[in-house]
């Protein structure tokens, strides 16, 4: 998956807009060539974006980490956002990507909660129930050509079965051992990979959470939409938590001694 | 040269595809057919997943694997085996194998204009006993053959089997000829080859091999498929058709 | 008693209180007073006849139709008020055309016996919306004649959509008695020739009228030749061997 939420779903293609170089206002328009397309909006690309999910399996469950940041092209626009977010008792659904098309999804998510649980019949959505719907839910919309502009993480914990699952914009799904989305995909899922693989059984939470923390710090590092501000969220047998925000503990002090770059005289 | 900021906009509409890698595979014997896929998914340079399963048990009779488009293809098996609880339902017997070739067809020329982009392979065994491969394109053209690879290595794997089940560009010794059919062993050896070839030297082929047996009422091949370590049954019915899996690794480099 | 009736007469869809429908059971009395047909299973086919009435000699009585075609391997004969069956023909043979289009395969004697059912209470007053409907049941009963992977196959549809298989069958109004008959003489193991025979000897107790090559019509559906209804010539021949 692509670091620019703007490219997700577009053909990959290296000679155009790569850096996200156009200001906002001055995006390519995606107007559909038909006299009515003024009357319909759609989401052709994603204004306010949140950057990467992380996940991963250990011993008692699922962890998964965000930050909290949701960025207005390269402007930090919002800092104190959650995109981590509970749904039901056992389910955590994180989000990269377009934050109104999520707040959306969140929406529809806790009126299926509770349509459920009005019911009272006996059923609960698990996370699998949860993942399966969500992604008829993106499967059908880019099939209208109205894409909810996300990718998201389901994680989860029922039966004593933990889950973890990834859905995108396209409906693509899979599932493994440790997940990341947007740039995570390409600096934290070979660390989670080479620290989780083999280990999910016995990975302790506090060791898990020493990987994701690690992760999130390498993130921080080099996604320029990233923030220090994050969260966690566990889900094991004993339900659901989502931290409070916290902050990651960086030091820039190594970048005095690097040379070659910028205005130096030396 | 102009500046990229005096361009007009590009027109760049959402795609709504993409490509997750991959490579399938089937070869039909006098009696038996063998349906292949590797289960790495992929997309870019990026492994999603290092277990996603192309190939599906349809019926004791049928398997369908499926390459190009992941959300397209789980999809498309969705409803392929939602139609065939339906016929079961209406007709009460499972679908033939040629039935089940032409439903795909139409389900799939019925989404001609906004394609499912997958590329089918269905194995199994026809009503008269004998193995069966058909092959389709994204939008249903279909023909039956005794082998086809498709996907990502396509172009690695099916001249390979040309020349090792075909006999293509090999002459057979003075007075000898080439076998119809190759024995069940020779086949799923063929097949190991051709996708340890392909994770070789294809980067979006590998991590895992998930190979399909079915065997026609009273097949010979069993005896040779049973001394296979790991081989499992899923066979649902007592029908006579009996369908296994085979699980192996392959490099995840 | 038929006061007591009218209430229950005049809803098509309305129950009596004890359960019945009227008009769907006046439907299937309309079936006693059409033609007699039979239809007869044998290890080697199906065998259709029915009686055709030749109101006047002006009548040319090959335009009669009680017997026609679905698909190749599917036959149907009818009795009744033989125009609602072209209804539920034209659907059984859209039904059976769509299911070798989409199948690649002949559809089963069940399956379009089933889909013909299917139709038959489809009928009186339509929701707000939704297109007008039948007003009234279909006055017809079928024997549809068949044979698939399961071998030859006989079944009788009635107005209320129920569906039952047989052995031989015979409906309209001399059904009573060409049912006994058939009932003596129908036996395992006949061959076509035979049920040929005993076709038109079953007609022929019941009808009013010196049994011809005019006033009867027979048809088969075997493995060899799928449908075919007979041609004078032929029925002819076997008249003259009964």
């Amino acid at each position: 998956m692509d670091h620019f939420p703007t490219n997700w779903g577009r053909p990959r293609n290296d000679a155009h807009d790569a850096y996200g170089t156009f200001p906002i206002p001055q995006r390519p328009q995606n107007r559909v060539n038909d006299s009515f397309s003024d009357a319909v909006q759609r989401t052709q690309q994603p204004i306010v974006t949140g950057t990467s999910v992380l996940a991963l399996k250990y011993k008692d469950g699922i962890l998964m980490a965000a930050d909290n940041l949701a960025s207005y092209g390269s402007l930090a626009r919002f800092k104190d956002v959650q995109r981590l977010q509970a749904v039901g008792s056992t389910t955590v659904v994180g989000a990269g990507g377009d934050m109104s098309d999520f707040q959306y999804i969140q929406k529809f998510l806790d009126e299926l909660v509770i349509d459920e649980f009005s019911a009272h019949d006996g059923h609960d959505l698990g996370p699998a129930e949860i993942h399966e719907y969500l992604s008829q839910v993106m499967y059908a919309r880019r099939s209208k050509m109205n894409p909810l502009w996300n990718s998201l993480l389901v994680g989860g914990f029922k039966d004593g079965k933990r889950f973890l699952s990834y859905v995108d914009l396209l409906g693509t799904t899979y599932s493994a051992s440790t997940l990341a989305t947007g740039y995570g995909a390409y600096l934290a899922q070979p660390i989670l990979r080479k620290e989780v693989e083999g280990r999910e059984d016995t990975l302790t939470e506090e060791e898990a959470k020493k990987i994701m923390e690690t992760c999130m710090k390498v993130l921080f590092y080099r996604d320029a939409r990233s923030l220090d501000k994050y969260q966690f969220a566990t889900i094991t047998a004993q339900g659901v938590t989502i931290s409070e925000s916290q902050f990651l503990t960086t030091s820039w002090s190594f970048a005095e001694g690097i040379r070659g770059y910028g205005a130096q005289t030396q | 040269m102009v500046s990229l900021a005096q361009q007009q906009p590009i027109q760049q509409s959402f795609n709504p595809y993409t490509e997750n890698g991959g490579t399938i595979l089937a070869v039909s014997g006098a009696d038996f057919s063998v349906i292949a896929g590797d289960t790495r998914q992929s997309e870019g340079y990026n492994i999603q997943t290092r277990y996603a399963p192309k190939v599906f048990k349809l019926t004791d009779k049928a398997v369908l694997a499926v390459n190009g488009f992941a959300a397209d293809g789980n999809m498309f098996v969705k409803k392929v085996k939602q139609r065939l609880e339906w016929y079961r339902h209406a007709h009460a017997k499972d679908m033939p194998i040629r039935s089940i070739a032409r439903l795909i067809q139409t389900m799939l020329y019925a989404r001609r204009f906004f394609p499912y982009y997958v590329y089918n392979i269905l194995g199994g065994i026809e009503e008269d006993g004998t193995g069966a491969v058909y092959s389709f394109d994204p939008v249903g053209s279909y023909e039956r053959e005794a082998c086809r690879a498709a996907g990502a290595a396509q172009s690695l794997v099916q001249p390979f089997l040309d020349n090792q089940i075909y006999f293509k560009n090999q002459t057979p010794a003075p007075g000898t000829s080439f076998p119809q059919h190759l024995p069940l062993q020779t086949v799923l050896a063929l097949v190991i080859d051709s996708f340890t070839g392909a994770t070789e030297r294809h980067i979006e082929v590998g991590d895992g091999l998930e190979m399909y047996v079915v065997l026609s009422r009273g097949s010979t091949a069993l005896q040779s498929l049973q001394s296979i370590r790991g081989v499992q049954e899923i066979t649902a019915t007592n029908d006579g058709e009996r369908v296994f899996v085979i699980r192996k690794e392959l490099k995840k480099d | 008693m038929f006061l007591t009736r009218s209430e229950y007469d005049r809803g098509v869809n309305t129950f009596s209180p004890e359960g019945r429908l009227f008009q769907v059971e006046y439907a299937i009395e309309a079936i006693k007073l059409g033609s007699t047909t039979v239809g007869i299973k044998t290890p080697e086919g199906v065998v259709l006849g029915v009686e055709k009435r030749v109101q006047s000699p002006l009548l040319e009585s090959n335009s009669i139709e009680k017997i026609m075609e679905i698909d190749a391997h599917l036959g149907c004969a009818m009795s009744g008020l033989t125009a609602d069956a072209r209804t539920m023909i034209d659907h059984a043979r859209v039904t059976a055309q769509n299911h070798a289009f989409t199948y690649d395969e002949r559809i089963k004697v069940e399956s379009v016996t089933q889909a013909v059912c299917d139709l038959a209470l489809r009928f009186g007053e339509s929701v707000h919306d939704e297109e007008a409907m039948m007003s009234r049941p279909f006055g017809v009963a079928l024997l549809i004649a068949g044979i698939d992977e399961l071998g030859p196959q006989l079944f009788h549809t009635d107005p209320s959509g129920t569906f039952i298989r047989y052995e031989a069958k015979a409906i309209g109004s001399g059904s009573e008695a060409a049912q006994g008959e058939l009932q003596d003489k129908w036996h395992k193991q006949m061959t076509l020739k035979e049920a040929q025979i005993l076709a038109l000897r079953v007609l022929k107790q019941v009808m009013e009228e010196k049994l011809d090559q005019h006033n009867v019509q027979l048809a088969q559906v075997t493995p060899s030749k799928g449908f075919e209804i007979l041609d004078e010539v032929g029925l002819k021949a076997i008249i003259e061997e009964m």
